[in-house]
């Protein structure tokens, strides 16, 4: 009789440590939430690149191209002297010399579903007489001009910037910031 | 005889009980009286963790910082325009752009010998057309992920939060745009 009781109480003690072992510990935990809120808008990007043909004729190099705010030096030129630079494609028109430059214009959208757009530039002040600024053949002025009404996004379009002095203009630094803006159609 | 025999011994007992009586006043006399009690006090010390969120220096600012239950607000957010302080742009590509603010979470346990935790995330629904949610490089879902194996309890450590964002037009697979849009990420730390 106690020979069988200590024996129940060794199974029961068996099953009850293969229980403890079998049971996996629960790991501890603790939990949290962020809540994320935002709205997505419509916008373009508008960068200036070099283009293909940099240093030939023509194509001097921008200063930190493929950024919306490049520099671009036009060399130091003199209506019987042409330019200092090679990179500039200099000639002279009559009473007039005329120095170019082409750069890409490089325009992107994002979540938009227009298809074109528009692109117009001003110059920062007024240029002095007998000084004039040209963008594809466009005269710049104060006030934004159109360069091109549908560009596609995405694609290079290649502006020239032209310089044209007039021989009696006095010596002296001429300097323009060029805005460009591009407008979703 | 027997009588006065009888009679000394009552006396004698008499005497005997009023002294017995007189010095037992006297002690009751000097003396406040007591009780006692116990109280059988039980505490159980239980094991937990738990999981706050901080504002990083570098990071927006969240809403109920210090909690387990914050707000972060991206405000606008495009590929090309302006954005809120504490969210940044780490790429643009032609297919989407990605904007990003760091938040910092912070576990502390009790009663535990585990010395890390290990963090997990999930979104609590899917998420919309246009996006995605990763935390330090891994792209949420509905189904937790883990985030850190080994991260050490009580440090406000720092986390990535960057959402992809499609540059495609609505109804193109791009997001829906100018309306105000939400998701909640359930984060979980488990103790080593």
């Amino acid at each position: 009789m106690k020979i069988s009781y200590i024996s129940g109480l060794r199974s029961t003690c068996l099953v009850l440590c293969l229980w403890m072992f079998a049971v996996p510990a629960i790991a501890q935990t603790g939990s949290a939430q962020l809540s994320i809120n935002l709205t997505v808008q419509s916008s373009i990007g508008l960068v200036f690149n070099n283009n293909p043909s940099v240093g030939s004729q023509g194509f001097c190099p921008l200063g930190n191209a493929g950024s919306n705010a490049s520099s671009l030096d036009l060399g130091s030129a003199s209506y019987n002297g042409g330019d200092s630079l090679t990179c500039i494609l200099f000639s002279q028109q009559g009473n007039f010399y005329v120095v170019d430059s082409a750069f890409d214009v490089l325009v992107t959208k994002s979540n938009s579903s227009s298809a074109n757009y528009q692109l117009s530039a001003q110059i920062s002040s007024v240029p002095p007489a007998n000084v004039q600024w040209t963008l594809n053949q466009k005269l710049l002025s104060t006030a934004f001009v159109a360069l091109q009404n549908a560009n596609n996004y995405g694609q290079p379009v290649t502006e020239t910037l032209e310089v044209r002095v007039r021989n009696d203009v006095p010596a002296q630094i001429l300097q323009e910031t060029i805005t460009f803006l591009a407008t979703a159609n | 005889m027997k009588s006065e025999v009888m009679k000394s011994v009552y006396k004698t007992i008499y005497r005997a009980a009023l002294i017995m009586l007189l010095l037992a006043g006297s002690s009751l006399s000097a003396q406040n009286p007591t009780t006692t009690g116990t109280i059988n006090a039980t505490l159980n010390n239980r094991n937990g963790i738990a999981l706050v969120f901080d504002t990083d220096p570098a990071g927006a600012a969240l809403g109920a910082t210090g909690t387990s239950a914050v707000t972060l607000n991206f405000g606008t957010i495009s590929a090309f325009g302006p954005l809120s302080a504490g969210i940044t742009r780490p790429a643009v590509t032609a297919a989407s752009f990605t904007v990003r603010t760091v938040f910092d979470v912070k576990v502390t346990q009790g009663g535990l010998n585990s010395t890390s935790y290990r963090l997990l995330a999930n979104l609590a629904a899917v998420a919309p057309n246009g996006f995605s949610y990763n935390v330090d490089a891994v792209t949420l879902n509905t189904n937790q992920q883990t985030i850190q194996n080994r991260a050490i309890y009580g440090n406000d450590i720092p986390h990535n939060l960057d959402l992809v964002v499609s540059t495609a037009a609505p109804g193109a697979g791009g997001p829906a745009v100018g309306t105000p849009l939400t998701a909640t990420i359930n984060f979980t730390a488990t103790a080593n």
